[in-house]
């Protein structure tokens, strides 16, 4: 059954040599690039034949995508940019052509061939979805070096951090064919599907490579429902956040940090204090140190995209304090969490899908 | 938009409703909440909700005042309260008001320690709305009485400066163009009550600025015949108690019938429509809290009992006195005394 259609092409101004480390970002486009409404069906039709100029991407995340390629040659690698879509290929040449007006470099972009399964509003997508998305990180796995680290994005809507989590685990050898089955089973993945996951995920394992998923919490999804995934899952509520992470990981820089903050401001009207709290919110959550987001603050108030600090000097020193306090918290939580090693409990994750997805609701990742 | 500062340690469900409601407002609205109170518990609790952090920071204060513990000890002694450093925080210019569900003489003081009393007022008065009958279309069906706890006793001038700052409240917030005052009396004629009271009617009938409905009694506070009420703290807090006893009574009598009986029962159940309507009239949660009315910043108290939606709509009752300038109302409403 071929389910996609594929497209690859060259992003613009490498010139590394073929040798240079790959960094491989794999993006969702529903939801975490786009705006894409499909909560009916008069909503999926519009967006069907919506044109280029019309698409609508979410805040801040062009100018991320962007600023990857160049950050990774700064540091002597190769990024490669892919986007996963479940929207059929018959919208692909509208989407194509949004990218290219965002002047989004990409390396290839996939989409699902099947357009009976768009049901709007019901999860079990998920079914198909799970196997579509599988199928198809294992397959562009398979034509990535072995040790080149990946980064998954995607959204709040279709459980990505579920597949993207068991992918990171299969392709890390966690997940075996034994455990794997099971499991695919329970998610209601089609046995001929089931087949080809559990064939490719046979050559492809081998190696811990994915690095992070970012989830957009484009549904406002509590962020502690993600917890069950563990510390690689990093749900972010705007790109400034997921840029900041990316930041403090040491895959962009602070500049290109500060340049999706000026398009949050510029472009979808953030205020300093918006751009201020999303920082502090992702230091509460321990996805960044308190030392590294000062740090960014200093660069974004030098870009004028957060007021000066008008603090008197004696409270800069109880600052001061405070944030060395709070960085030895924080080593304590991250010792007391579980990286990408830990394993993900997926007998827990489905017991909590299940009542969603059983009721016909659409479940949340 | 306003930044609302929010007690998140006060109140007989902190911090779990409190944090709720305003992780409510984030996402509803752009009011911008600086929640003051432990870091840790905050987050625990922001992290299961839907919320967006936009619109949220946190001011970490180490200690809460408890619902119980004496006022004055408290205000004096626990300078990291989370109500001791929000009302700091609205002092200071980072938050334009305050709102808290916690111990209300502790509230009080803590205006009175950290506010300024605009320039005339003697004294501060703690109001609080109540459902009332309405006597034509439009009419604010929540009346506002004060002072409902913030004095014992009061002169006639403080209770001309109540009427006043809560017919400068009504002109904003119930959008009453000349809204009518009464004064909380054991009888109608002018010359009832004590020496404050008589001297006090005298005044307000005096006022061509206030539009004064003369003495209210006790069976008037539930009639629309004054959008506000004046009386001194100790007559206001025992008048509101009892509008309040008197809903609770109601709901636990219809409650009672309904197990008795099974007529009753039935015919609770074709009332039904109109005891939800009388039960969502008296629902504390719908109209969130009332103001500390006299000084140059705002403040909001909430039932100690609150849930998430009483703290999302008193944040919203707040952001909205600041963005229809209460206290500069008040301020120029006291500039037609005397």
């Amino acid at each position: 059954m071929r389910m996609v259609r594929r497209r690859r092409r060259r992003g613009g101004g490498e010139t590394l040599p073929s040798g240079a480390r790959v960094l491989v970002y794999r993006w969702d486009l529903d939801k975490t690039y786009l705006r894409s409404e499909f909560g009916t069906i008069r909503e999926l039709l519009r967006t069907a034949f919506e044109r280029a100029e019309d698409k609508v991407d979410v805040p801040g995340v062009a100018e991320l995508i962007r600023a990857l390629k160049p950050a990774a040659e700064r540091r002597g690698c190769r990024a490669l940019i892919h986007f996963v879509s479940a929207s059929p290929p018959q919208i692909g040449k509208a989407i194509r052509a949004k990218l290219d007006l965002d002047r989004v470099p990409y390396d290839g972009i996939v989409f699902k061939n099947q357009l009976q399964h768009l049901r709007p509003g019901k999860l079990h997508n998920l079914r198909q979805h799970a196997g579509f998305k599988l199928i198809e990180l294992l397959r562009g796995r398979l034509d990535l070096p072995r040790e080149a680290p990946e980064f998954l994005f995607g959204d709040d809507w279709e459980s990505d951090s579920l597949i993207y989590s068991l992918y990171a685990d299969v392709v890390a050898g966690r997940v075996g064919p034994g455990r794997l089955g099971p499991i695919l089973r329970r998610i209601g993945v089609d046995p001929v599907q089931s087949e080809e996951v559990l064939g490719l995920a046979a050559r492809a394992a081998g190696a811990d490579v994915v690095e992070r998923i970012f989830i957009n919490l484009e549904r406002r999804t509590p962020p502690a429902d993600f917890r069950l995934f563990g510390r690689r899952v990093v749900p972010t509520f705007n790109y400034l956040q997921t840029a900041a992470v990316l930041a403090a990981d040491g895959h962009l820089d602070a500049e290109d940090v500060v340049r999706v903050g000026g398009v949050l401001c510029g472009e979808a009207g953030y205020t300093a204090r918006q751009i201020d709290n999303s920082l502090g919110d992702l230091v509460r959550r321990a996805h960044l140190t308190s030392a590294k987001a000062a740090a960014l603050r200093q660069k974004l108030r030098a870009a004028g995209l957060l007021p000066p600090a008008a603090e008197p000097p004696w409270r800069r020193v109880v600052g001061a304090l405070k944030r060395i306090r709070a960085r030895g918290r924080e080593k304590t939580e991250a010792s007391g969490r579980g990286g990408s090693d830990a394993a993900v409990d997926y007998d827990a994750i489905l017991d909590r899908l299940r009542p969603a997805t059983h009721g016909g609701r659409e479940a949340r990742s | 938009m306003p930044t609302i500062a929010i007690d998140a340690m006060g109140g007989d469900h902190a911090p779990d409703e409190i944090v709720k409601g305003v992780a409510q407002v984030s996402l509803a609205t752009d009011i911008e909440c600086l929640l003051v109170g432990d870091e840790r518990r905050i987050q625990a609790v922001l992290e299961h909700a839907s919320y967006n952090p936009e619109h949220i920071s946190i001011l970490h204060s180490p200690d809460a005042i408890g619902m119980g513990d004496d006022p004055h000890e408290a205000v004096r002694t626990r300078r990291g309260s989370s109500l001791l450093v929000g009302a700091r925080a609205v002092a200071d210019g980072r938050a334009d008001a305050f709102v808290s569900a916690g111990n209300t003489g502790a509230c009080v003081l803590a205006c009175a320690r950290n506010f300024r009393l605009l320039k005339g007022i003697r004294r501060a008065a703690l109001a609080s709305v109540y459902p009332r009958h309405t006597d034509h279309p439009g009419q604010d069906p929540l009346a506002l009485l004060l002072d409902v706890g913030a004095t014992v006793r009061c002169e006639a001038t403080e209770l001309v400066q109540f009427a006043l700052m809560g017919a400068a409240y009504a002109r904003r917030i119930s959008k009453a163009p000349s809204p009518a005052i009464g004064l909380l009396n054991m009888g109608a004629e002018a010359s009832k009550g004590g020496e404050a009271l008589v001297e006090a009617f005298r005044l307000l009938q005096a006022l061509p600025a206030v539009n004064f409905a003369g003495n209210v009694e006790g069976n008037d506070l539930v009639r629309g015949r004054a959008d506000v009420i004046v009386c001194e703290g100790l007559l206001g807090n025992v008048a509101l108690k009892l509008i309040e006893g008197i809903s609770e009574v109601f709901h636990d009598v219809a409650g009672l019938a309904a197990r008795r009986r099974l007529a009753w029962r039935m015919g609770l159940r074709l009332l039904a429509d109109g005891i939800d309507r009388v039960r969502r009239l008296t629902d504390y949660t719908q109209y969130g809290g009332a103001p500390i009315l006299g000084f140059e910043q705002l403040f909001i108290k909430c039932h100690g009992r609150s849930n998430a939606r009483a703290i999302a709509n008193a944040v919203k009752v707040a952001a909205k006195a600041v963005r229809d300038r209460v206290p500069e109302e008040i301020a120029d409403a006291l500039t037609a005394l005397p």
